[in-house]
């Protein structure tokens, strides 16, 4: 094909926005899919991804659009995930494109995650074509929305589309946008072979599928190629693009945007952001970009039933062929047996991989409170990087401890700002920056500890501002803070799936309040209980669970042996599915209850 | 020997704290339920005369003379060595005693829950303590003579004295046998669904706290033993001899056929339940389909533990069970819940209150 008919673009949106169901009409209204074939989203494809209307892994779909100027484009739309986690992700995915569709809600306007992404998008030189959906709306604000994106983005909001992707109004319009103010792929497609892995997923039958973009050169069937991070060569089996159905093809051109399978192992070998190459005559320099990530977030797994921990492995090891961002390494718990410390970029990606792990592979889990990764200078001179709470050292041996820090971004209605600013000076924040975006918004630039916002920090954000705030972040660096363990015991054995660290200023708070939840969440016992929360030797906090008095059942129904005997059966499964510490049946719901301190009831 | 059971699912109101399956009363419905229990029990093939007859409900006492008579007349054994009704206090008038008595019933058992007039009102209870204990004297000069009073312990707004004006009552009517139930809290009553969603109807917020209802019924057993009523079930209490024979059945796992709405049946191997709700029964009964909706194959094995274990008597335990059970049985006893008197295994006064944390252990499916 040739460049100048080739338009790589992908969409802006934040959530509920509109992304999906204008992709839907872009994809309706070049034919790539009939009115019937279309279901709802159907560029999100897992279940995962529909249910929670948020796209976890890129797609790219190749459209062929004829213009109002007589000919025909070949338009690939490359979905980004949309999320703060994956900022990498979406930072890839948008190298591989050269113009950007900012969806803004009509009624809503722009977001912080929306900004930052609009921001990654100009860093990355992209075309940015405003768009204002949902303009069918009665609350519809379009005029507003124009300022807003010319306040605060610094485009000209004035030449913004007004399209309702609902009702199809506006939709060719974009699609003539796409056509005239993307710029036609640069690259050389006489250079050495270069282009950009933006996403990879595992196939059991294929091996790793890789989403490319062919900057220079050209890709084709049975070619040796080459991955500049790490060297290793392949042989390309497979190519093709997907409309949205996969599309086998002989060869990828410069500009074009297709996917890729030369019996890779695992997604490892093929990481996003990785340059593919001729291995014979491979180009000189790497496309920009590179990076290993590293799991910011880390919480235990484990299997409720021990004897599922070999399961868990297999499930573990099958996901991280798809998902090299996420790490596992075992680890074990005098609480909960043998499991798994993982590393994740952040809580969604926890969420996401705690529900497939349910979903797709049946396993019952408990995961314990997230935390993130110190880094401890110990009085010895030893620097220790430490992931979770069972390996933090004697207070006794500590020189400092230093925390992760994040500077997050957050913008809101000003009516709500007195809540947000107290939220973010709970959670230890530093403000950097205080700005007026206009028409009654604001956007607050603070530096918190990544340690604060892992635990419920976004779900509080959403109810002080009633939904209306947004937030982004990014990695800031460590900085030094006076962390503490704290540490729980059960009727005298210290249950470690429970310990927490936590800073000294709120270590007597929490483990108050964290007593208070186990007393509520831990089940009488046939013998009195008694709660404990320690910082070293030093309780700072303690109660007792009484001692069940009764547990019986008192009619005998006519003879309902049947209904007794279920009764106690299912007393018997409640039982079975907590964890015995000593003496002590734990649910998991206790476990959990770590996750919610800190947090408001 | 075995027992029969009748069913009689209709009352004057449900009270908050009730999970049987028994809803309000309703002429046309009775009439019909009436016709289908008929059938149910005309077809019935027995292969044994009964013993025993337990009328329960819903409340039997409201059933019409006639109708009660016209079943009654349908069963084979009578009379019947113990045939119980179940009444509510409120309903019985001399006039249905003498019906009853005459139908063969020797014994009844007034549903009373308690005879503190606060408690009373507030479970949407009608009687009061003065009509209770009149109506225990009719039934006896009808020459009812066996008399059972229930009482529940945890009613919303019961309190120590209230509780101790129940017993009261009790010492001073006498009768032969009393049940104390302690509040059952489960999704098939109003007041249990209340409690477990923390709401406030019902005066759920008024239920008094666990160790207040076990209080009550340790009071009650101390109570009980002195004026000769001694335990001899977890919530059952008699003067020697004035057990109840038909109940002793299902724990001693011996056969009863029950019939009608939401009665159970056991032929030494089989479990089986009717149709839970009176309006289901009748239509099964209409559309000839039969009245047993679940069928489950009995396991004496285990059952013997959790229904045999419920008796002050205990059960005998075999070297078998014994062996196959020693780690639960010899932890039981050190934590002074179980008891083995020679060949015997009984719950201590601790093990009843914690008894299905003892029950549980002996289910092995």
């Amino acid at each position: 094909m040739d460049p100048a008919r080739i338009r790589n673009f992908s969409i802006i949106a934040h959530i509920d926005h509109g992304k999906s169901t204008l992709a839907d009409r872009l994809l309706e209204i070049t034919g790539a899919l009939s009115q019937r074939e279309m279901t709802d989203q159907v560029l999100d494809s897992m279940d995962l991804e529909r249910e929670r209307g948020i796209t976890i892994k890129a797609h790219a779909v190749r459209l062929v659009y004829a213009a109002e100027d007589g000919n025909a484009y070949q338009l690939n739309l490359i979905d980004t995930p949309g999320h703060v986690d994956f900022t990498y992700e979406v930072a890839r995915s948008l190298q591989a494109c050269e113009s950007a569709l900012l969806v803004v809600d009509a009624t809503q306007g722009v977001e912080a995650q929306t900004l930052a992404n609009t921001y990654l998008a100009l860093h990355h030189n992209l075309e940015i074509i405003p768009v204002i959906n949902k303009i069918d709306l009665p609350a519809a604000e379009p005029d507003r929305i124009r300022e807003q994106i010319h306040d605060v983005i610094g485009l000209d909001g004035a030449g913004a589309l007004l399209v309702s992707a609902k009702q199809g109004a506006g939709v060719r319009d974009v699609l003539e946008a796409i056509v005239h103010l993307t710029p036609p792929p640069r690259g050389n497609p006489d250079a050495p072979l270069r282009a950009l892995i933006f996403d990879s997923w595992y196939d059991p039958y294929r091996g790793v599928i890789t989403l490319l973009r062919v900057v220079d050169g050209s890709v084709r069937l049975g070619q040796r190629i080459r991955l500049m991070s790490h060297g290793k060569s392949y042989e390309v089996e497979g190519l093709g693009f997907q409309s949205p159905k996969p599309v086998p093809c002989d060869q990828l051109d410069a500009g074009e945007v297709g996917f890729m399978f030369a019996n890779i192992k695992t997604v490892s070998d093929a990481r996003i952001g990785d340059t593919v190459t001729d291995d014979a005559i491979p180009a000189e320099e790497a496309l920009p970009g590179f990076e290993e990530i590293k799991p910011m977030v880390f919480a235990g797994l484990y299997p409720v039933e021990s004897h599922a921990h070999g399961e868990l492995r297999d499930a573990l090891e099958k996901l991280r062929l798809n998902d090299s961002a996420f790490s596992f390494e075992p680890e074990s718990s005098v609480a909960l047996g043998f499991g798994f410390r993982c590393g994740f970029l952040g809580l969604l990606h926890l969420e996401i991989v705690q529900e497939r792990l349910e979903r797709e592979f049946d396993l019952d889990l408990i995961t314990t409170a997230p935390g993130v990764r110190y880094r401890i200078l110990r009085r010895n001179g030893d620097v220790l990087e430490i992931d979770s709470p069972a390996k933090f050292p004697n207070p006794a041996e500590i020189e400092t401890v230093e925390e992760p820090i994040i500077e997050a971004s957050v913008i809101s209605r000003e009516e709500y700002l007195g809540e947000i600013l107290k939220l973010l000076e709970e959670k230890r924040g530093v403000q950097k920056k205080f700005e007026y975006l206009g028409a009654g918004r604001v956007m607050l630039t603070y530096e918190l500890p990544l340690n604060e916002i892992v635990l419920d920090f976004y779900d509080r954000l959403k109810t002080v501002s009633r939904g209306y705030a947004s937030l982004d972040y990014h990695f800031a660096g460590y900085r030094a803070s006076p962390m503490v363990k704290l540490d729980v015991l059960v009727a005298g054995d210290q249950v470690d799936a429970l310990s927490l660290i936590v800073h000294r200023d709120h270590a007597y708070d929490r483990g108050k309040e964290l007593i208070a939840r186990l007393r509520k969440l831990i089940p009488r016992q046939m013998f009195e209980v008694a709660l404990q929360a320690a910082i070293g030797n030093k309780v700072i906090a303690r109660d007792n669970i009484p001692a069940m008095r009764k547990n019986v059942l008192a009619k005998c129904y006519g003879g309902d042996i049947t209904r007794k005997r279920k009764l106690l059966e299912k007393q018997k499964e409640g039982k079975r599915r907590m964890k015995r510490v000593g003496r002590v049946d734990i649910p998991q719901e206790a476990f959990l209850s770590v996750l919610k301190v800190g947090a408001e009831e | 020997m075995a027992g029969v059971y009748i069913s009689y699912p209709f009352c004057a109101q449900k009270c908050t704290y009730c999970n049987f399956g028994s809803g309000l009363a309703s002429t046309v419905l009775e009439a019909a339920y009436e016709a289908a229990l008929r059938g149910e029990i005309r077809n019935h093939q027995w292969s044994w005369r009964p013993e025993t007859l337990y009328l329960g409900g819903g409340s039997p006492s409201r059933w019409q003379g006639e109708g009660l008579a016209a079943a009654l007349s349908e069963l084979p054994g009578a009379p019947w060595r113990e045939a119980t009704i179940e009444a509510a206090p409120g309903e019985i008038t001399r006039e249905k005693a003498r019906g009853w008595r005459t139908a063969g019933i020797n014994r009844a058992s007034l549903g009373v829950q308690s005879f503190n007039q606060r408690e009373i009102a507030r479970t949407g209870r009608k009687h009061t303590a003065a009509m209770a204990a009149e109506q225990v004297m009719l039934l006896r000069e009808e020459g009812i003579r066996r008399i059972n009073i229930d009482l529940i312990a945890g009613l919303p707004g019961q309190t120590a004295p209230g509780w101790n004006e129940s017993l009261d009552w009790i010492e001073k009517l006498a009768p032969g046998h009393a049940s104390i139930y302690m509040l059952e809290v489960d999704e098939d009553s109003r007041l249990g669904r209340e409690l477990l969603s923390g709401g406030a109807r019902y005066g759920a917020l008024d239920v008094p706290p666990e160790t207040a209802i076990v209080d009550f019924y340790e009071t009650a057993v101390e109570r009980l033993e002195r004026i000769g009523l001694r335990r001899y079930e977890i919530s059952n209490f008699a003067r020697p001899g004035e057990e109840s024979l038909h109940n002793l059945k299902y724990w001693r796992l011996e056969p009863y056929a029950g019939f009608g709405a939401d009665a159970h049946s056991f032929d030494g191997r089989t479990r089986r339940q009717n149709a839970a709700s009176a309006a289901e029964y009748v239509e099964r009964h209409r559309s000839g389909l039969p009245f047993a909706i679940e069928e489950t194959p009995a396991c004496p094995g285990e059952e013997r533990f959790f229904v045999g274990l419920r008796l002050a008597e205990g059960i005998p335990l075999d070297p078998r069970d014994a062996r196959r059970f020693e780690g639960p049985i010899s932890r039981f006893i050190a934590a002074g819940l179980l008891e083995r008197q020679s060949n015997r295994l009984k719950l201590t006064p601790r093990g009843v209150l914690l008894s299905n944390e003892v029950f549980q252990e002996f289910l092995t499916q």
